[in-house]
């Protein structure tokens, strides 16, 4: 497996060591030694069935493993965690936090509830705490309306209506988790045009001004391409190549099991 | 005061009823918010009258402490043991699916039945126990009895506060959240666990506290007083109100419960012979039929759907 050069330490990553999980006996994700999150933004491409999202829920311990072991190296000069024995919530806390691929909402939750809760901390949250919600609005409201003026909804009162507003309020929820290491699943999967590129241009601003690792799975090539300063090409389950994007783009193998061999040069 | 035109049996359905509302209230925040259907309530409620009754009788209190302390802390005695009883319940069950816990909740309400026909020496087996009066004297058994009422109404008044609360904070957010979407609660670090054995431990004691009150207007506790009517009535009235709507445990407990215990058991002059044996068999069946009823005609309730969209706003702004 090649290994990816000169690479900055300082940024949040996680470590995947011997990774296994198997479904009915057919493995589904056989993963040796990976860093994710070293490189700012990072792609995970590869052919569908190659484990991407399998991978990324293993992460986040919504599915458990079989064998191995996946430690979050936090960025900051804190002791690196070993989290694949640390229960979801615990993971999202550290700020490890991933978008769904599927669509994922609260039914009776408009979308500012889905936001403060979203944002609430523990304390926040005590079940004798009754006359806590003037406080969370004062806290979060304003950073909350910050991303509701850049990327609006029909009615933030309401609820989320079309794929693409539940889709879209998914991403705003993880960022409102202040991540460190962001893990987005299709983000652009149903999102209109225009709302695409903004939330792009977000993710963009926080890997690069606030230190947030971004790994992104997507099968629009384009926003891999134009994103992403690092690819990891996934296929069977385990990690194949792992380079720069334009060398990912060109290389053999790639083309032989994903691309195809009309999208050389294209 | 003249007490003549109200009955002392309409006074202790009244306190029935009262004491429904206040479980169906506690219902609400487990079931209708974060979606544990809780079907062993009388469990939780008979661990607090039995615990109540027992700590009572059968600790040799000091002469010289009166009877009002040895009741009040017999009262938390009560409370406490069903919240113990809730943690434990809770442990086991709120991590399953709805089946295991309708299975477990089930369960434990017979537990606790059955149990309370053993350890006659502790209990009275299925004779029952008589407990105590009520802490104060104020003239007729009838009079005491509406003060007990009154006592009664405003602790469920509290629960009410309590739930309204709950619905404006972010704990009921996080209980709604819990309740719709565990994984996705969770995936953004909410201990969803935790927080539901903390709701369904504090939700027990709370029953177990309106069970002792109850006990106290009995006198005479019985494992009879233990059977699954008392987790129906709160179910029914629950549904029929509106399960997702805190004021829907209240409209829907008080008009069933007028219904059928005061108007259909007490008002109509059936005959006499029939109060014994016909109409609590009739009554329990009109609640399953209103259950059944409800549920395919109205399935949310009268109340209907939880409004957030119409609630929900910015304190302080409009």
């Amino acid at each position: 497996m090649a290994e990816g050069t000169a690479v900055p330490a300082s940024r949040p990553s996680v470590h995947v060591q011997g990774v296994v999980k198997s479904f009915d006996g057919r493995v589904v994700v056989d993963v040796a030694d990976l860093t994710l999150g070293r490189h700012g933004i990072e792609g995970l491409i590869g052919p569908n069935g190659a484990g991407k999202t399998t991978l990324m829920r293993m992460i986040m311990h919504s599915i458990r493993l079989d064998r191995g072991k996946i430690s979050f190296d936090p960025g900051d000069g804190a002791p690196e965690v070993v989290i694949s024995s640390e229960p979801a919530h615990a993971i999202a806390r550290m700020g490890v936090v991933k978008t769904n691929q599927v669509i994922q909402d609260f039914e009776q939750l408009t979308i500012w509830d889905s936001l403060l809760l979203s944002a609430s901390q523990a304390r926040d949250e005590r079940a004798y705490r009754i006359f806590r919600e003037g406080r969370v609005w004062s806290q979060y409201g304003d950073e909350i309306q910050g991303y509701l003026d850049y990327l609006p909804f029909d009615n933030p009162f309401g609820f989320a209506g079309s794929a693409g507003e539940k889709k879209l309020l998914d991403i705003i929820r993880c960022l409102l988790l202040r991540p460190k290491l962001l893990l987005l699943d299709e983000p652009t999967a149903g999102l209109p045009a225009g709302t695409r590129d903004r939330v792009m241009e977000l993710i963009r601003k926080k890997a690069s001004e606030e230190n947030v690792s971004v790994v992104i799975v997507e099968h629009d090539l384009n926003v891999i391409w134009n994103l992403s300063s690092y690819v990891h090409f996934m296929a069977e389950g385990s990690v194949v190549l792992q380079g720069d994007p334009a060398w990912i783009r060109e290389h053999a193998t790639v083309v032989e099991k994903y691309l195809g061999k009309g999208h050389v040069g294209r | 005061m003249n007490l003549d035109w109200l009955s002392q049996y309409t006074v202790t359905v009244l306190i029935l009823i009262v004491t429904t509302v206040g479980l169906a209230l506690l219902l609400h925040l487990q079931m209708g918010l974060a979606g544990i259907g809780n079907f062993g309530i009388v469990g939780f409620y008979g661990v607090g009258m039995y615990a109540f009754g027992m700590f009572l009788v059968h600790i040799p209190w000091p002469e010289n402490w009166g009877t009002i302390w040895p009741f009040l802390l017999s009262l938390l005695f009560g409370t406490v043991a069903a919240g113990l009883a809730g943690l434990l319940v809770g442990w086991l069950i709120v991590g399953l699916d709805a089946d295991g816990i309708l299975l477990g909740t089930l369960g434990f309400a017979s537990i606790v039945y059955g149990l309370s026909q053993t350890n006659r020496s502790l209990t009275g087996g299925a004779e029952g126990m008589g407990t105590t009066d009520y802490p104060y004297d104020i003239g007729t058994q009838k009079a005491g009895t509406l003060l007990w009422l009154g006592i009664l109404a405003v602790v469920v008044a509290l629960i009410l506060y309590y739930v309204i609360r709950v619905h404006r904070s972010p704990y009921g957010r996080l209980l709604i959240a819990t309740g719709q979407n565990e994984p996705l609660a969770r995936s953004l670090g909410k201990p969803t666990f935790h927080t539901k054995l903390v709701m369904f431990a504090t939700g027990s004691a709370a029953m177990g506290l309106l069970g002792a009150m109850y006990g106290v207007m009995l006198h005479y506790i019985r494992p009879v007083e233990l059977g699954i009517g008392v987790t129906l009535a709160a179910m029914v009235g629950l549904v029929v109100g509106g399960a997702a709507r805190s004021w829907g445990a209240v409209v829907g407990t008080l008009l069933v419960g007028v219904l059928f215990e005061l108007v259909f058991m007490v008002w109509i002059p059936f005959p006499a012979d029939w109060r014994k044996q016909a109409l609590p068999v009739i009554r329990e069946m009109l609640y399953g039929s209103t259950l059944i009823l409800v549920l395919m005609t109205r399935p949310l309730g009268i109340l209907g759907r939880m409004r957030r969209d119409k609630m929900v706003r910015r304190p302080g702004r409009g």
